[in-house]
């Protein structure tokens, strides 16, 4: 009798947990909607300058939206940013590729759509979207290498984040905008690299 | 009989009823060579870690607890080996790219250090899976090692 009652009791709370498990992503889609339109308008304003409209810059852009949003401490446009990376990736694979981009492409995009895909699922998790912010900044920057007519870019690296592992990102601004520790070290990091 | 005997019968009835409800077991048996032993050498101690708090949701071989035979017990396992083995799977990590394997390695580490795995809803049930604060620092402590030799390879 004791072990049945326990039975009874352990799957109680599995049920509980079974319920619990999935269930943050909702108010993370309404608020979405809001957010979306303050990031179109953003892209706007983007491509206005003079980057053609082609796949990769529409990878960079989402990014850029992506290391924006982190950088401002807002998961909810991070989460939406990265699902537009993630699609935006998608893309880039389907439009025609050189053989040397493909190669990179083939080695960085099922890692990239990945992350994308995490930072779009945790909405409410900022610090866990940073995580995954550093493995795609990776793979960003040895993607846009491969690429010609991509807007300039500078590569930063701030020594701090990751209990002082350091870690990279790609930002169109000169001026540092640390997307790893938000508005806690807004100008945490220095100019690694420029690329274009 | 009154409506609650009724309606508490009806789920009684419901509970056997989902016990047939058996899917496949996730229980492969083989040692495939694509397992991630096989793709890095894991001090023994390790190993045994992984095995004890994490194969059950993320390898081809899952110790079934007494719970999994019973409903919903079994499903609410299943769905986790599920979606546990698509984000990873040691008994397959050979099949990952260089980099999946270098950013997966990054996964697990955060993913101990943050505590959010293994899952709080299994160790509730699963003692022996709570990894104390030493069992986290070795495992991170090889997972650093690692990392850091294959940045040195490429
Ligand atoms: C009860 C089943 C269960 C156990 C035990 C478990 N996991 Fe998981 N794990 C999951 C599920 C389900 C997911 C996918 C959904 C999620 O992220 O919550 C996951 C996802 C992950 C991910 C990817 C997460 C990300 O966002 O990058 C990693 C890495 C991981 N687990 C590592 C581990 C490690 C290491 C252990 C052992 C210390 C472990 N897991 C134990 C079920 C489990």
């Amino acid at each position: 009798m004791k072990n049945s009652i326990n039975s009874i009791v352990s799957v109680a709370i599995a049920a509980i947990a079974l319920t619990a498990c999935n269930g943050g992503n909702n108010n993370a889609e309404e608020s979405n909607a809001a957010s979306t339109a303050v990031t179109q308008t953003e892209q706007q304003a983007n491509s206005a300058e003079t980057v053609a409209a082609t796949p990769i810059n529409g990878v960079v852009d989402d990014y850029l939206q992506l290391k924006n949003a982190l950088a401002a401490d807002n998961g909810q446009e991070a989460a939406s940013a990265g699902n537009e990376l993630m699609d935006a990736l998608k893309e880039l694979g389907a439009s025609s590729l050189t053989p040397e981009q493909k190669q990179v492409y083939d080695e960085v995009q099922e890692d990239a759509i990945e992350h994308a895909e995490h930072i779009g699922m945790n909405a409410d998790n900022i610090e866990h979207q940073r995580e995954h912010f550093d493995i795609i900044s990776q793979d960003m920057y040895d993607l846009v290498k491969a690429f010609d007519g991509v807007q300039k870019l500078y590569v930063d690296y701030c020594p701090m984040y990751n209990d002082n592992k350091g870690a990279t990102w790609l930002s169109a601004t000169e001026e540092i905008s640390n997307p790893y520790l938000g508005s806690a070290m807004p100008t945490c990091g220095e100019v690694k690299e420029e690329i274009n | 009989m009154s409506s609650s005997k009724k309606i508490l019968l009806a789920l009684l009835l419901v509970f056997i009823a989902v016990q047939f409800i058996q899917p496949a077991r996730n229980q492969s048996g083989q040692a495939l060579a694509t397992d991630i032993t096989k793709v890095y050498t894991i001090p023994e101690n390790v190993q045994v870690l992984f095995k004890m708090a994490c194969y059950d949701c993320h390898s081809n071989n899952t110790n079934y607890p007494w719970y999994a035979n019973l409903q919903p017990g079994r499903w609410w396992l299943e769905r986790h080996i599920k979606a546990g083995k698509e984000e990873l799977n040691f008994n397959e990590f050979g099949t990952y790219s260089a980099r999946r394997q270098m950013s997966k390695l990054r996964s697990i580490e955060n993913s101990i250090e943050d505590g959010t795995m293994p899952l709080t809803s299994y160790t509730l049930i699963h003692k022996d899976a709570r990894l104390t604060n030493e069992e986290k620092a070795t495992i991170i402590a090889w997972l650093n090692e690692t990392q850091d030799s294959l940045t040195l390879q490429n």
